[in-house]
């Protein structure tokens, strides 16, 4: 290695003059690319909602939705919560937030499955209509998105159980809040789009 | 959060604020619930639906997800493919209504 030569320490240090830690800027690159994602359902959704009828969304039921809205808010406020517990060295805080993070993702998960059995109920199934496509294909996925962070919630609990995060090395706790609140981010907007407008 | 190696004393919690913000994002989401069970015309509301989604989208990215005391460069790294949607969902939705 000749003197020139570029040592992953200096790509490191370089990150942490600019105050970015790799890991963030990783997950934010990722979130990124889910924006996209995301984007290109939501303005399929909108564009059959403002092309094709769709009486089917009488069906909708509002309220019982907005309920589920204001579990997915509080688990992301247990989410920074447990963060500001581990920040300030309590790992018992960051367990009991942590828990209830992932109880409040199940229950909305719970909800949302209601929901949709309730929908099937009326015929309004995923090839029923393009409602029913587009409903289904734009919740389907942010569903599996809340599966998937109830399952990251658990296995972050699992870390913190084995005394993985600490005041000073907390960044996998951090990584994970940042996807919960993307995923809340997500729903306040399909909430809005789908049930109000 | 500008950093995770922080020493553990003298950090002060931020709970207060947290719950602040979740409170704002409660009493927006009841105020949407219950405007849906008026009979406000739909053009009004949705202008109002649309306002209350962009500041509790805010409100969770500049407090919870800590953009507001983060590098700005994550905060681009956010924007930037946000700004494209809005962008291609309005002009999709120019052309939907062209038809």
């Amino acid at each position: 290695m000749t003197s020139h030569s570029i040592t992953h320490e200096d790509e490191f240090r370089a990150g942490r003059e600019l105050s970015l830690d790799h890991r963030k800027l990783g997950m934010w690159l990722f979130l990124a690319s889910e924006v996209m994602f995301f984007g290109g359902l939501i303005g399929t959704f909108l564009h059959y909602k403002a092309t094709v009828p769709s009486p089917e969304s009488a069906e909708l039921d509002t309220v019982l939705v907005g309920i589920n809205t204001f579990i997915l808010v509080t688990s992301s406020l247990m989410v920074v919560l447990g963060l500001d517990s581990i920040r300030r060295g309590n790992r018992r805080g960051l367990l009991t937030y942590l828990g209830l993070t992932a109880l409040l993702g199940a229950v909305f998960l719970g909800g949302q499955g209601y929901e949709f059995v309730s929908l099937y109920g009326h015929g309004i199934t995923l090839t029923s209509s393009v409602f029913g496509s587009s409903f289904f294909t734009l919740t389907g996925f942010h569903g599996l998105h809340v599966l998937i962070g109830v399952a990251w919630a658990l296995l972050t609990l699992g870390k913190a159980l084995r005394g993985k995060y600490s005041a000073e090395d907390h960044v996998g706790v951090e990584a994970f809040g940042l996807y919960w609140h993307f995923v809340d981010i997500v729903w306040i907007v399909l909430f809005t789009i789908i049930y109000l407008i | 959060m500008t950093s995770s190696s922080s020493p553990s004393t003298h950090v002060a919690s931020r709970a207060r604020q947290y719950v602040m913000v979740f409170v704002a994002l409660a009493v927006i989401t009841a105020i949407e619930i219950a405007m849906t069970q008026t009979s406000i015309p739909a053009s009004l509301a949705n202008v109002f639906f649309l306002a209350f989604s962009l500041a509790k989208a805010t409100l969770v990215a500049t407090f919870f997800m800590h953009l507001r005391d983060d590098s700005r460069i994550y905060t681009a790294i956010f924007l930037l493919p946000v700004v494209l949607v809005l962008a291609f969902s309005t002009l999709m939705l120019m052309s939907a209504g062209g038809h």
